[in-house]
């Protein structure tokens, strides 16, 4: 009797030990229980062909200083900043520190440094948000500070670290480093063939991108794609095209799903808007809204290789994305740039261009040579703008149709200011060419 | 006594749960193994009496390529000897009668040819042009030309020669002076990618063999002027019992298969069987 009561309580013993050492596992695994999920998600066919996250989400500039001058560099044939970032893939990063914060005297002897390689985004993105594209699991458990530059020195082996630096509040974070060779960075950075001098420069709007000299820039052509109304409406309302209501308004259309979706095409401008009411889910942490964003965002373009995050607005829950081309942006004269996502407790709205750059073609245009960005201060300040007023001025190419096919573009060239929340070309402002003469 | 009742009770409970727990665990592991669709495929091609050699799954990477027609042919004209030349200067084309036509066999016509276009006096740049079995027949020998970048199988940058009675009577070629990298570097689909998507696309009946399986440069579209090519999985597929050769193509770039319908438009001529 008392035997048999004993082993009762040794089973019940074990059993209870083995359910904890179970639900610890499974806990523990979450990660790898959910990439076993991704993986299966990610071998259809139709995601094979998207664009992948990583480069989306990605630096758009290298700036290399190699003891003398900091160079923006580039290679047409190869993109070096996704290569520097699978490289960093098979390093050992580990927990991100402060190492301070609002000292712009600091942070600007920080990104001038010398012998060092800094990856530039075109907006903040965060530490979890990294460790998420790099898939390291330090980065993901750490504190989710928010950066757009990452900085690490080259020739000092005993700068153990990798900086993570944000221009927006001068803070710079540093995270140890295991298992890093500069070499094969180094290896990257001389094979560029664009090599444009830069200084960075800490303005009252931030930090800039100066170029010191004139600079050389190609021009490019480009076959335009677009797609058919219907094409948007089978990948954003995913039901029957019975329940479909269409409305027009001279060359406006309208698409409703019942009270839920709608989408809105111009046909004139080539610019189409989504409502999604059902989506009123607002992203909790900055991993999540990058990755939403990215997967409505593929949903829209699917195959466009030259997307890139532009801007990320975590206060307004709105994202921007834009085409590139060879590290600059492309702007049209619209001002969402390729695609915008908002996220809102009342639905999700997208904007978006119907269309994208598919093939590209040599252009019969010879090479522009811009001014200097001090010369383009100096312009500014003539016709009236002081470098205080300057919210944000970069180089980019500006979309020109060609009168005779629609179907071929044109890239060129040229400064773009932000000036009172308007980006507008050099031209535009103050009346005088970017180019050199 | 009630305790007791009490322990057994807890007992079937726990006992319950760790099975629970060890499904659920079991369970996602078994996602992970099913995302391995590709090997499938492998499997169930084999079953289905389809040969082929071991399939490369190592994707590469490849370039938007552009060409502008160029006259660096007809401005070498005078370099040839012992044949006729005639120079078509719209479409850029050499053609040419040979004054001592070749005899080959088919075990010899490679070797042959490959020595033939070693000499500048035969062919201007012979020596940038490679063998193309996907793209020859009995009656032309193609030879397609070649880059540092790759090869081009397009009817712009090409050497064909005419065969008649086992004798190599003279040749059409084009050469692309100057391919031109628009955009950086691409990621292309493996050839295992290529030939499963043949596969679930119905595109290898069954009892057959891939004869070859090869990634070169093919035209996409013209544009001011130029050509655009884009690289381009050439897959020859023979029927086992008929011996009969068709050629399938995919773009490398976004695995999708381009129909027979559109081969003009591809590869420049109907080289497809």
């Amino acid at each position: 009797m008392k035997f048999s009561r004993l082993i009762v309580q040794i089973l019940l013993v074990i059993a209870v030990i083995t359910s904890i050492v179970l639900s610890f596992y499974i806990w523990t695994n979450t990660a790898r229980y959910q990439a076993g999920r991704n993986i299966d998600v990610t071998t259809t066919d139709t995601d094979k062909n998207k664009i992948p996250i990583d480069q989306v989400i990605s630096p758009t500039q290298v700036i290399w200083q190699d003891g003398n001058d900091q160079r923006l560099i580039y290679n047409n044939e190869e993109n070096i900043s996704m290569s520097i970032q699978k490289v960093m893939k098979d390093w050992k990063i580990g927990e991100p520190k402060q190492v301070f914060k609002k000292d712009g005297a600091k942070y600007q002897r920080m990104i001038q440094q010398s012998n060092a390689i800094q990856l530039v985004y075109p907006t903040a993105i965060s530490v979890k948000t990294l460790g998420y594209l790099l898939d390291s699991s330090n980065l993901r458990r750490s504190k989710d500070y928010s950066f757009d530059r990452i900085i690490f020195t080259l020739e000092n082996k005993k700068d153990e670290y990798i900086y993570l630096a944000n221009d927006s509040d001068y803070a710079v974070y540093r995270a140890k480093v295991k298992d890093a060779s500069s070499e094969p960075i180094l290896k990257l950075a001389r094979k560029t063939n664009i090599d444009l001098k830069v200084r960075l420069n800490l303005l009252k709007h931030g930090v800039f991108t100066f170029y010191t000299e004139p600079i050389k820039m190609r021009t490019y052509s480009y076959v335009m794609s677009g797609k058919k109304d219907s094409e948007y409406t089978t990948a954003l309302f995913d039901s029957n095209s019975d329940d479909l209501v269409t409305s027009q308004n001279e060359n406006i259309y309208t698409y409703n799903y019942g009270e839920t979706k709608r989408l809105i095409s111009d046909h004139n401008k080539g610019e189409l808007t989504f409502y999604d009411y059902t989506d009123t889910s607002v992203p909790k942490d900055k991993l999540s809204f990058f990755q939403r964003g990215y997967n409505k965002a593929v949903n829209l373009q699917n195959s466009v290789s030259n997307l890139r995050l532009y801007n990320a607005d975590w206060d307004s829950k709105e994202l921007t994305y834009r085409e590139y081309v060879e590290g600059f942006p492309i702007f049209k004269k619209s001002q969402f740039g390729s695609i915008r996502i908002k996220f809102s407790r009342n639905g999700t709205t997208e904007y978006f261009l119907n269309k994208v750059l598919e093939v590209p073609v040599p252009s019969n245009q010879s090479a522009t040579t811009l001014k200097s960005t001090t010369s383009i201060l100096k312009g500014l300040e003539k016709a009236g703008y002081s470098p205080n007023d300057i919210q944000d001025i970069q180089v980019g190419y500006q979309r020109e149709s060609e009168a005779d096919n629609e179907d071929v573009i044109d890239l060129t060239p040229t400064y773009y200011i932000k000036i009172d929340d308007h980006w507008k070309t050099y031209n535009d402002w103050t009346n005088e060419t970017a180019e050199e003469e | 006594m009630d305790f007791r009742r009490i322990e057994i009770i807890f007992l079937i409970v726990f006992f319950s749960l760790d099975i629970w727990l060890l499904f659920s665990l079991k369970n996602g592991q078994q996602i992970v193994s099913s995302s391995n669709t590709t090997t499938s495929t492998v499997a169930d091609m084999r079953k289905r009496d389809i040969s082929f050699g071991k399939l490369d799954s190592k994707s590469g990477t490849a370039y938007y390529l552009g060409s502008r027609p160029s006259s660096t042919l007809a401005n070498n004209v005078s370099h040839l000897r012992n044949q006729e030349v005639q120079y078509d200067s719209e479409d850029h084309k050499l053609d040419s009668s040979l004054s001592n036509p070749i005899s080959i066999t088919k075990s010899n016509q490679k070797e042959k040819l490959n020595d033939f276009l070693k000499k500048e006096s035969n062919v201007l740049f012979g020596t940038k042009y490679k063998y193309a079995p996907q793209l020859s027949t009995t009656s032309q020998i193609v030879y397609a030309q070649t880059d540092q970048v790759g090869e081009l199988y397009d009817k712009s940058g090409r050497v064909t020669f005419d065969v008649e009675n086992k004798r190599v009577v003279g040749y059409t070629q084009t050469y692309v002076d100057d391919l031109m990298i628009l955009h950086e570097k691409e990621a292309t689909k493996s050839e295992k990618d290529v030939i499963s998507s043949l596969y679930t696309n119905s595109e290898i009946p069954n009892n057959s063999k891939i004869t070859y399986a090869n990634l070169a440069y093919a035209k996409l579209t013209e544009a001011k002027g130029s050509t655009i090519y884009i690289p381009v999985w050439f897959v020859t597929i023979q029927n086992k019992d008929s011996k009969v050769n068709s050629l399938k193509k995919v773009n490398a770039f976004t695995g999708n298969i381009i129909k027979s319908s559109t081969t003009a438009a591809t590869t420049g001529d109907e080289d497809s069987d």
